[in-house]
C-alpha cells in the first residue's frame, strides 16, 4: 500500500482532538483510504469504546481503539480509601462479574496481614466466584449472538442470568454489587435453602448451555462469520499479555485457577478441567467461554456438596491497617487474569495499588489482529476477545 | 404544531396529546457502564420488559428519539458526545439520569476524571438513584416521566424551557 | 509447580534481614539474572514460595527484558507501571474543611521517603511483571528513574503488550520510554494538565466537597425543599 501522507499517528491524534472537541462521529478521506470512526457509544453497551478505523475499501487498513471515555481514576482514588472502602469501589471495575473483583484484592490484602479465611468462607468465596463468572459469561455469549446479527440469544441470556442474580443476591443482598468479601472472610453465611436453589439454578445454567450450543455455536452462519477470523497465534497472545479463554483458545493450556491457584479459593477441592481450543481464532474463543461455563457449574454443583460447617468470618482487628510490604495477587476472573499490586506503608489507606485488569491487555492486540481483514469481522473480533469497558479504562 | 407554540392549545385535545405522548415515548439508551446493564436487563429481559409501558427501544438513532436514558459514569472525556447527542434530539426531548455516577459522581465524586453529574451538561427530568438502580426503578423512574408528560404545559415545553411539576 | 501449599513454605514471610525459609528455586533464578546481566542486578528480594523481586538499573531494562523472554521463557507479559515513592504532602489538607473538622488534623510534615522491596534510590520507579506460563514462575521488575531524566528504554519490541501499559504510564507519571512507536495520551483528553497517579497530585474535589455520608448534611425528603431542579418555577 502507498506511504501515507499524513504520518499516522498525526491523523490518528488530529481525529481524536476534533472529536473530542465537537464532532463525535468522524469520516473522512484521504488519498490512501477512508477513516471511519466507531464509537464512542459501542453498539452492544460494553461501554464506551472508541475505534478509528483507516479503510482500503472494505479492508482494514489499520485500526485503533482510542479507550479512556470510561477512565474514573480507580488507582488513584484507591489511595484515598481505606481498604474496606476499596473493595466497594473495584466491584465496579468489570461489572459484569462484580465478585471477582474483589477476591484478588482481599487476597493480597489477606496476604500481607498474614490472615487466612476459615474454610467455609473460602468454599463460599469459591462459589460466588464461579457464580459471578457464569453472570459474566452468560451474558457475554447473548451479546455475541446480537453483534453477529442473531438477536435471540440476548434475549435467552438475560433470562437465564437472573436466575444466576437472584443467587447471588440472596446471599449479598446486591444483583451487581455485592461489596461481600471481607478481609479475613464473608460478610455473613449463606442464607437458609440456598443451597438447593443454587443446585436448581444450576441445572438451569447446563440447558442453557445446551441451548445455545445449539443456536449459537453450532449455527452455520455463526461458524462461517467466526472460523479463521482473528487468528492469533499462541505467543504473540502472550507476548500482549492476553489471559484467561483468549489464550486458551490458542491452544495455551494455562489457567490460574488450576496451575497456582492462589490460597483463599479451594478449586483443587472440585474435579473439573481447562478447557483449550488450538485455532486461535474468534470461533475457539467463543467455544472456550461457552466450555467454561459448563465447567463452572460443574465447579460450584461439587462445592455445593462439600460446604464445611464453621465460621465465615476470622478473628481480624475492627480498624484495618495493613502492615507494610507488597504483594501481587492475580485470580482468574472472567474476563482473564486479573491481580493487584498492593502496596501497603502500614497505614489505612494502600499507598499503592496498581490494577491489572484483563481486558486491558486483551484489547491492546487489536491493532495488530485486525489488520487486512474486513470491516465486518472487526465487529465479529471485538466480540469475540470480549471486553468491559470499566476493565479497559478502569 | 402551530397551536401548541401559540398556546392556544384547547384543555381537551392537549390532553389527548399528552396521553399519546406518554405511551409513545422512543427512548435512546445511552449506555455508558455498569447501570447499562441494569438498564438493558430492563428493557430485553422478559422478567422486566419494559415495552408494557408503552417505551420503545431502539430507536435508529438519536434523531428519532423523545427520551435519553444516561445510565453510567459520565466522564471528561465523554462530556461533549452527551451534549452533541442532547442537541441531536428534537423538541421535546426528556433526559432520565440513571444510577449515582450520572447524578451526581456516585462512587467517583472526588475522581479527576469524573463529570459530577450529567446536569451540569444537561437538563435532567427524573433522577433514578442507586447504585445500580434495580429495573424496578428504572420502570418507576419511566412511570414519573410519564406523570410528568401527562400534567406538563406543552407549550412551555416546545419551548424548550425546563418545567417543574408542582 | 508453583505449588504454594508444600507445607515448609507455608512460613510467614521473610522479612529482609532474617530470612527463615529458604527457596532454592527463585534463589537459582537471581543467580540466572545476574550471570547475564551481571552488575545491573542492584537488589532483590524473595517472599519464600510465593513471589521474586529483582531491582535492576535502568540502563540494563530492555535487555532484561530480552533475557527474561527469550531465554527464561517469560513469555507472558503482566503489566508494567510506575510507582512514585514520595508520601503525599497533602495528608488531609486537601480535604474539605468539614471533614478535618471530624477527622481532627494530623500532622502536617509527611513522613519521611521509604521504598519497598528490592530497595531504591530515587523517587520514580517503573517496575513491570513477567511471567511464565510453562514454568508457573513470575518476577516483578523494578527499575530506579532519576528525577532529572525520567526516560527509560521501552519495552515494545520485546513484549508487544506493553505499548499500552508505557502510554498509561506516561500519561499517569509523566516517563518517557524510549522507542515507544505512539506516545501519546491514552486515558486523559489531550488538554489535561498534570500526572494524575504522582503523588504531589491533589484531589480537587475532595477540598470543595465534604466526604458523602461522613457528615449528614442531606436534609430529609419532606423537611426542606430547598433543592429544586434547574431553575423552574413551581
Ligand atoms: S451508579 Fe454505580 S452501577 Fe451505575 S455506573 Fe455508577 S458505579 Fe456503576
Amino acid at each position: 500500500m502507498a506511504a501515507p501522507t499524513v504520518p499516522e499517528s498525526k491523523q490518528l491524534q488530529y481525529i481524536s482532538q476534533q472529536a473530542a472537541d465537537s464532532r463525535v462521529n468522524v469520516e473522512f478521506e484521504t488519498e490512501d483510504g477512508m477513516t471511519l470512526n466507531i464509537g464512542p457509544q459501542h453498539p452492544a453497551t460494553h461501554g464506551t469504546l472508541r475505534i478509528i478505523t483507516r479503510l482500503d475499501g472494505e479492508q482494514v487498513i489499520s485500526c485503533e481503539p482510542v479507550p479512556g471515555y470510561m477512565h474514573r481514576g480507580y488507582e488513584k482514588l484507591t489511595e484515598v480509601r481505606t481498604y474496606p472502602q476499596v473493595t466497594t469501589l473495584i466491584n465496579r471495575i468489570d461489572w459484569l462479574g462484580s465478585f471477582a473483583n474483589e477476591v484478588p484484592f482481599i487476597l493480597a490484602a489477606e496476604k500481607l496481614m498474614e490472615i487466612e479465611a476459615p474454610p467455609r468462607a473460602r468454599y463460599i468465596r469459591t462459589i460466588l466466584f464461579e457464580l459471578s463468572r457464569m453472570a459474566n459469561i452468560v451474558l457475554f455469549l447473548g451479546d455475541l449472538g446480537a453483534q453477529l446479527g442473531g438477536v435471540t440469544a440476548v434475549f435467552y441470556a438475560f433470562r437465564d442470568r437472573e436466575f444466576v442474580l437472584n443467587q447471588i443476591e440472596a446471599v449479598t443482598g446486591g444483583r451487581f454489587h455485592p461489596n461481600f468479601d471481607r478481609i479475613g472472610g464473608l460478610k455473613d453465611d449463606l442464607p437458609k435453602g440456598w443451597i438447593a436453589e443454587t443446585k436448581k439454578c444450576m441445572t438451569r445454567v447446563h440447558d442453557f448451555c445446551d441451548e445455545l450450543e445449539d443456536l449459537l455455536i453450532g449455527n452455520e452462519i455463526f461458524q462461517a462469520r467466526t472460523r479463521g477470523i482473528g487468528v492469533i497465534p499462541a505467543n504473540v497472545g502472550l507476548s500482549y499479555g492476553l489471559s484467561g479463554a483468549n489464550i486458551r483458545g490458542s491452544g495455551v493450556d494455562w489457567d490460574i485457577r488450576r496451575d497456582h491457584c492462589p490460597p483463599g479459593l479451594v478449586y483443587d477441592k472440585a474435579d473439573w478441567k481447562v478447557c483449550t481450543h488450538p485455532d486461535g481464532d474468534s470461533f475457539s474463543r467463543s467455544w472456550v467461554r461457552l466450555q467454561e461455563v459448563r465447567e463452572s457449574a460443574k465447579i460450584v454443583d461439587q462445592l455445593l456438596d462439600s460446604v464445611p460447617s464453621g465460621p465465615v468470618m476470622a478473628k481480624v482487628p475492627r480498624i484495618i491497617k495493613v502492615p507494610e510490604g507488597e504483594a501481587y495477587v492475580a485470580t482468574e476472573n472472567p474476563l482473564g487474569q486479573m491481580g493487584y499490586y498492593v502496596i501497603s506503608k502500614g497505614d489505612l489507606v494502600p499507598f499503592r495499588v496498581k490494577i491489572r485488569s484483563a481486558s486491558f491487555n486483551n484489547v491492546s492486540i487489536v491493532p495488530w489482529v485486525t489488520r487486512g481483514v474486513f470491516v465486518p469481522d472487526v465487529i465479529t473480533i471485538l466480540a469475540s476477545l470480549y471486553f468491559i469497558l470499566g476493565d479497559i479504562d478502569r | 404544531m402551530g397551536l401548541v407554540e401559540k398556546g392556544k392549545i384547547p384543555k381537551r385535545l392537549n390532553d389527548l396529546l399528552a396521553l399519546s405522548r406518554k405511551y409513545s415515548i422512543w427512548c435512546y439508551q445511552w449506555g455508558l457502564a455498569c447501570c447499562a446493564i441494569e438498564m438493558g436487563a430492563a428493557f430485553v429481559s422478559p422478567r422486566y420488559d419494559i415495552m408494557r409501558l408503552g417505551v420503545i427501544p431502539f430507536p435508529a438513532s438519536p434523531r428519532q428519539a423523545d427520551l435519553v436514558i444516561i445510565s453510567g459514569t459520565v466522564t471528561d472525556k465523554m462530556a461533549p458526545a452527551v451534549r452533541r447527542l442532547y442537541e441531536q434530539m428534537p423538541d421535546p426531548k426528556y433526559v432520565i439520569s440513571m444510577g449515582s455516577c450520572a447524578n451526581c459522581g456516585g462512587p467517583y465524586w472526588d475522581s479527576y476524571s469524573v463529570t459530577k453529574g450529567v446536569d451540569q451538561l444537561i437538563p435532567v427530568d427524573v433522577y433514578v438513584p442507586g447504585c445500580p438502580p434495580r429495573p424496578e426503578a428504572l420502570l418507576e423512574g419511566i412511570v414519573l416521566l410519564q406523570e410528568r408528560i401527562q400534567s406538563e404545559d406543552p407549550v412551555e415545553r416546545f419551548r424548550g424551557e425546563p418545567i417543574v411539576v408542582g | 509447580m508453583n505449588q504454594l501449599s508444600s507445607a515448609d513454605t507455608e512460613a510467614p514471610p521473610a522479612d529482609q534481614q532474617a530470612e527463615a525459609p529458604r527457596d532454592e528455586r527463585r534463589e537459582a533464578l537471581i543467580s540466572l539474572f545476574s550471570a547475564e546481566i551481571g552488575d545491573a542486578v542492584v537488589g532483590t528480594h524473595i517472599r519464600a514460595g510465593d513471589d521474586l523481586w529483582i531491582r535492576i538499573t535502568r540502563e540494563a531494562w530492555l535487555e532484561t527484558a530480552r533475557f527474561a523472554q527469550q531465554r527464561l521463557r517469560m513469555d507472558f507479559f503482566d503489566f508494567l507501571s510506575g510507582i512514585d515513592w514520595r508520601p503525599s504532602p497533602y495528608g488531609r489538607d486537601m480535604d474539605s474543611q468539614e471533614d478535618i473538622v471530624v477527622h481532627g488534623t494530623e500532622p502536617k510534615e509527611p513522613p519521611a521517603m521509604a521504598t519497598g522491596y528490592a530497595g531504591g534510590d530515587t523517587r520514580f520507579q517503573v517496575f513491570a511483571r513477567v511471567f511464565s506460563t510453562a514454568s508457573h514462575e513470575g518476577v516483578t521488575l523494578k527499575a530506579d528513574l532519576p528525577d532529572d531524566d525520567l526516560s527509560i528504554d521501552s519495552w515494545v519490541p520485546v513484549y508487544a503488550g506493553a505499548n499500552w501499559h508505557e502510554r498509561e504510564c506516561h500519561e499517569m507519571y509523566g516517563f518517557t520510554f524510549n522507542g515507544h512507536p505512539y506516545p501519546v495520551n491514552l486515558y486523559l483528553p489531550g488538554d489535561f494538565e498534570g500526572f494524575p497517579l504522582r503523588k504531589d497530585f491533589p484531589l480537587l474535589a475532595r477540598r470543595v466537597k465534604p466526604w458523602p455520608g461522613i457528615v449528614d448534611v442531606e436534609p430529609m425528603p419532606g423537611s426542606d425543599d430547598d433543592e429544586g431542579a434547574e431553575g423552574g418555577d413551581s
